[in-house]
């Protein structure tokens, strides 16, 4: 077991916190499937509006490649098939019937598992439609069952402000989750790394067989995709890294233990704005209003994820598949008057521009004002402390700006992700969204093949 | 205050597309923004920001000028009374020093802003905060007896040349202020250098401490030298000295260097750096002084500190983060060949008694090379990595 200490970065320590308690929701009226998150996917549906579905039941396969498909969380009836600009598919909304009745394949023992070849796990995976849980890097997308990866990272902790704490999700589900890594463990030649925050008091941490434990402690992005890899297998031109969620592994072994696609998720509903913070068990895609059990308010934003890298759902959105996580915070647009010679007491800053740097730390409210205007970067020495990663981040940043893409792969571009540049977008005074910059030239590198 | 944000919102629309006023949007917005905060909010992750933005660091930076701005205004009325032999009387010091040094301020202000002003509208761009420093740094490197003519045309200068043929702010290879004094410098010796123009009294001659020791024949001891031309290491600490408006005083130059450093606006390995180097170089020449040698390389190392303009180049020049590196590695060497050169300048070059404003600049064309040999290094460094690893 090795342990990695991270000390770049920063924890932004918002208040609203979930109580670590699980509460049972009923099963959400309505639930949707959103096109757009599987990145790297296009997606085609397999369902017309009305159609009948059940737990399991395709509702979109890829286009280039169809065994891929993404399944229905619910049993139901498809209610409609929303799409955006350019007939863009952005949802599929599913109006559940209650009953959850699944489509089931034959169920292995645990025992069972070690003995299935490659071959019978990617088909089981894919059919069962568990697929999307397994993302790649480079590019952060759905992985492709074609590839044969490096290495399987799995995501066993969250240092994302107000994050769930996965110890309460895995907690009594060793034996599960066991059998999870030993359907992950058949992916891939070399190693499955468990990759664990040092506190973590689950057995699973520490006890888990057939996999590489690592323990990693540390300011916020040490919980990141990214930061494990980087420290344990870092990813080389022509490189492919699989990585899955703690939370999904669950899900992998529930298709092979009982044969069904499992839709169940826990959410920490956390932030200010929310009334009753704690850990639901709710279903993927559950509705926003679900969640927070019908007690939506106005100004307040509702957003799937946390406050760094999850998206915007609004009161009548759905929660993301990837996210485990709801974070309500009021909505900015104050004016104030002469904000650049305010002292600060109450505002949140990573510079030590205001009164409130210089004061005990607490726990903060904060909004969602940009709190200034777009300028041109003349501060380029804020972002590396934010980054735990051997990167250059202004310089990358601006290889990618100058559309030199040769330049932005030495600086070690394959190696991040959007999210990793989180807290640059944060705490950058110009305002510039780093972390969309460095997305925009990862897309144009994966373009350009 | 919701008045005040009824009114803006009332004019706005005269500046929208199509409106008449349309091109003078960013005037509008810099009012605007100037006058309460924009009130936007994010539209994706992350959701929140933080609460600094570039109009707060560079009021920092505005803040911490202030001590040498008054300092240099006190001392320009102080130094008039004492040339003309009067009593140095405190209200009098003000008041003659604001006679002089406010009008320059407001004239590098307004001919700068009105060039501002032009590229943003034709380049259809906000307008940079970053001028308020440009500004206010310009006429605090200037003699207190400079022709305001000239300090409208060294601050077009340097906005148009030093900044906006570069594309603009965060683009421009040197710094702005630094480029309008090269350009005065060369352009206008006579007001720009010499014994005469220290002191805003006709006709009346004092050489600044520099140029006193550079004067001091061979093996004759140069701290005697400037004793005798009424110079110490107190009163050039303290700035109640002929120079420059902002550069006599070192303890102003400190105070605003400690509020930068503790607000974290500017990065202290450049600092750094720069003393560093400057104490090494003055060290070398002070261990090869001797009765053949020019009495100047007697001058005891930290002495250097304090006199010219090295300590407000240091604090204020220096850490502009766009000329200046953008690599931690990069800032400590730009620093210190900052210091080393303006030693050399000061010491050997028998042109110029004063080395700061070369050699900054001269450094600032060397910047994106250093930083270019820094990320080669970490490039390097990265495949090597890799290379090791499965």
């Amino acid at each position: 077991m090795a342990h990695f200490q991270i000390r770049k970065g920063r924890d932004i320590k918002l208040k609203g916190a979930a109580e670590k308690r699980v509460v049972g929701l009923p099963l959400p009226s309505k639930v949707a499937i959103q096109p757009l998150e599987f990145r790297g996917l296009k997606l085609r549906p397999a369902v017309k509006e009305q159609d009948l579905v059940k737990v399991g039941s395709v509702l979109l396969t890829d286009k280039y490649n169809p065994d891929i498909r993404i399944v229905s969380p619910v049993s139901g009836k498809v209610a409609a098939i929303v799409r955006g600009e350019k007939r863009v598919l952005t949802a599929v909304i599913i109006d559940t019937d209650g009953r959850q009745e699944a489509t089931i394949y034959p169920p292995y023992s645990k025992d069972k598992i070690g003995n299935l070849s490659r071959e019978e796990i990617l088909s089981r995976l894919l059919e069962g439609g568990v697929w999307p849980c397994i993302r790649q890097r480079p590019f952060s997308k759905v992985a492709n069952p074609h590839d044969t990866p490096k290495a399987v990272f799995v995501q066993a902790m969250n240092t994302e402000p107000l994050a769930p704490d996965i110890d309460v999700i895995l907690k009594g589900r060793e034996e599960e989750f066991q059998a999870g890594l030993d359907v992950l463990r058949k992916l891939t030649p070399g190693d499955v790394h468990l990759c664990c925050d040092a506190k973590a008091t689950s057995p699973v941490s520490s006890q888990s067989k057939n996999v590489r434990i690592h323990q990693f402690s540390g300011p916020h992005p040490a919980g990141n995709v990214s930061t494990h890899i980087h420290h344990i297998a870092p990813i080389k031109k022509g490189d492919i890294v699989w990585y899955v969620r703690a939370e999904d592994v669950l899900r992998v072994a529930a298709l092979f233990l009982k044969g069904v696609f499992s839709p169940e998720r826990y959410v920490a509903i956390t932030g200010e704005g929310a009334d009753r913070r704690l850990y639901a068990k709710t279903v993927v895609g559950a509705s926003v209003s679900s969640l927070l059990e019908g007690k939506l308010k106005a100004d307040m934003r509702y957003i799937s994820g946390s406050i760094l890298v999850g998206t915007n759902a609004g009161q009548q959105g759905y929660l993301g598949f990837y996210d485990s996580q709801i974070t309500v915070i009021p909505e900015g647009g104050k004016r104030h008057l002469l904000g650049w010679l305010n002292p600060g007491f109450k505002s949140y800053s990573f510079s030590k521009t205001f009164v409130s740097s210089f004061l005990p730390q607490q726990e903060v409210s904060v909004d969602t004002d940009i709190n200034g205007s777009e300028r041109a970067i003349v501060l380029n020495h804020v972002y590396d402390q934010y980054v735990p990663l051997d990167i250059m981040t202004f310089f990358l940043l601006r290889a990618v700006v100058a559309g030199d893409i040769e330049e932005a792969e030495k600086l070690g571009i394959l190696e991040c992700d959007e999210e990793d540049f989180a807290l640059c977008s944060f705490a950058c005074p110009s305002k510039v969204d780093v972390g969309a910059v460095i997305r925009g030239g990862l897309d144009e590198i994966e373009k350009e093949g | 205050m919701k008045l005040l944000e009824k009114q803006l919102k009332k004019i706005e629309h005269l500046f929208e597309k199509g409106k008449p006023l349309e091109k003078f949007y960013p005037l509008f917005e810099a009012l605007d923004t100037f006058l309460m905060t924009p009130g936007k909010v994010t539209q994706r992750g992350p959701h929140i920001r933080d609460a600094v933005d570039i109009k707060r660091v560079m009021v920092f930076v505005i803040i911490a000028l202030i001590p040498t701005t008054l300092m240099g205004i006190y001392n320009a009325g102080y130094q008039i009374l004492v040339a003309k032999g009067l009593s140095a009387d405190f209200g009098q010091c003000w008041l003659l020093g604001a006679q002089k040094i406010i009008p320059i301020i407001l004239v590098s202000y307004l001919a700068g802003g009105v060039w501002e002003v032009l590229f943003a509208v034709v380049r259809k761009h906000e307008i940079n905060e970053g001028f308020l420093v440009t500004g206010l740094l310009f006429p605090l490197t200037l003699p207190p007896d400079m022709p305001l003519w000239q300090v409208a045309v060294g601050i077009s200068f340097g906005v148009v040349f030093g900044k906006e043929i570069f594309g603009g702010t965060g683009m421009n290879i040197f710094n702005p202020a630094l480029v309008a004094r090269a350009f005065v410098f060369f352009a206008y010796p006579a007001q720009m250098s010499g014994s005469n123009i220290w002191v805003a009294v006709d006709g009346f001659t004092r050489a600044t401490p520099l140029a006193v020791a550079k004067e001091i024949a061979k093996g004759q001891p140069v701290l005697q030298g400037l004793q005798d031309a009424g110079y110490n290491l107190s009163n050039m600490f303290y700035g109640f000295i002929p120079g420059s408006i902002g550069e006599t005083s070192a303890l102003a130059c400190v105070i605003g260097l400690i509020f930068l450093l503790i607000t974290g606006v500017a990065s202290w390995r450049t600092v750094a750096g720069s003393v560093f180097g400057m104490l090494a170089m003055a060290s070398v020449f002070y261990l090869l002084r001797g009765p053949d040698k020019l009495a100047i390389f007697a001058l005891p190392p930290h002495w250097h500190l304090v006199m010219g303009g090295f300590a407000f180049g240091a604090v204020f020049m220096v850490t502009d983060p766009v000329s200046s590196c953008y690599t931690d590695a990069g800032r400590w060497i730009f620093g210190f060949l900052v210091g080393v050169l303006t030693i050399l300048i000061r010491v050997v070059n028998p042109a110029y008694p004063e080395g700061v404003m070369l050699s900054i600049l001269f450094m600032n064309a060397f910047a994106p090379l250093i930083d270019h040999f820094v990320v080669e290094a970490h490039i390097g460094k990265r495949q090597k990595f890799l290379s090791k690893t499965i």
